[in-house]
């Protein structure tokens, strides 16, 4: 499907609760509102003209004067197509439903979301941390602002 | 005998006899900088370069140098790439496992000083030397074989200065 099929096919699915990004990509960006996430993940994978079967990647992002946002980059195997996907999230207690059982390949991205960003994934079948250390106890290194041990800034920011 | 005639200064010939005399310091110095044993042990990119210098192209063989897939047969350890405060431990772990003397090797930014994961970085040990004694650094991103084959001239080099006086303690490397 092309660029504006997709958007077509999830604005008459969705509506209002999606929000389309207008960039110039040859991939959709979309914004999907928080409640209605889960059931937009299932319909994508489940939808045979959509037919997202993979999820790249899944991955926090921090602004911190308004918003967390998770980011998801899906991908066809069988249409040969591409979404990116956004959600926007609360600025002091960030929390989404998970999508492990969706897609099996979230379970470590969203460990790792969970433990860099403080982005709270509820219902995640196993939510330790992923990649730092064992007595780790330094806050989410990935948040703007950040400072921890050893951390050295750049000098001219 | 080809090795008095390469090294009269150091072994005297006795006529007639099959003894020789020398210093222990000069023979156990020379054997150990002709067999450095190096660990085989990479962290990140600079593996590769280290694994074109251990292969057929470049051959660390001719100086004697072959890996050793265990700490406790090795004298060498290169710390070849980023060593991030997780792996930190296990590379202490490592170098405390090796049998004296013990020699390390950092190898390329990361592992002399973070390297280009010196600001902004809260994973990245910056510098090797924090965690364990280093005998050569060797700068680069990666270095060339070459570049590692000259630190590893230039550890033979400091440890044919050793003094049999200094084995017991510490400061081994004067």
């Amino acid at each position: 499907m092309t660029k504006d099929e997709i958007i077509s096919k999830l604005q008459d699915k969705f509506g209002s609760d999606l929000e389309v990004q207008q960039l110039n990509q040859p991939e959709p960006f979309v914004y999907i509102f928080k409640e209605k996430y889960h059931q937009f993940c299932e319909f994508i994978k489940k939808e045979p003209d959509l037919d997202f079967d993979y999820l790249v990647i899944l991955c926090g992002v921090h602004f911190p004067e308004s918003r967390f946002e998770i980011v998801l980059c899906l991908s066809s195997h069988e249409k040969h197509h591409n979404l990116i996907a956004k959600v926007k999230l609360d600025k002091d207690n960030p929390e989404i439903e998970t999508i492990t059982d969706i897609w099996q390949g979230a379970n470590w991205h969203e460990r790792e979301t969970m433990e860099l960003f403080g982005i709270k994934f509820l219902n995640h079948p196993d939510p330790r941390p992923l990649l730092l250390y064992d007595d780790w106890d330094y806050g989410y290194p990935m948040r703007k602002g950040w400072t921890g041990p050893d951390f050295i800034p750049m000098p001219d920011k | 005998m080809g090795l008095i005639e390469k090294v009269p200064a150091n072994i005297e010939r006795l006529p007639g006899g099959g003894v020789i005399t020398t210093s222990l310091e000069w023979v156990m110095n020379e054997t150990r900088a002709s067999s450095l044993w190096y660990m085989l042990f990479g962290l990140a990119c600079c593996a590769i370069e280290m694994m074109a210098a251990g292969a057929s192209r470049y051959d660390f063989d001719r100086f004697g140098m072959m890996f050793r897939a265990s700490p406790r047969q090795a004298d060498l350890m290169f710390v070849a790439g980023t060593v991030t405060h997780k792996m930190s431990k296990r590379v202490k772990i490592l170098y405390e496992q090796m049998a004296e003397p013990r020699y390390v090797i950092a190898m390329g930014g990361c592992a002399c000083s973070g390297g280009p994961f010196y600001y902004d970085c809260y994973s990245v040990l910056k510098g090797i030397d924090k965690v364990i004694p280093v005998d050569v650094y060797i700068p680069g991103c990666p270095p060339r074989p070459e570049s590692l084959m000259e630190g590893c001239l230039k550890l033979q080099e400091k440890i044919r200065k050793e003094k049999i006086s200094d084995w017991a303690s510490d400061k081994k490397l004067a």
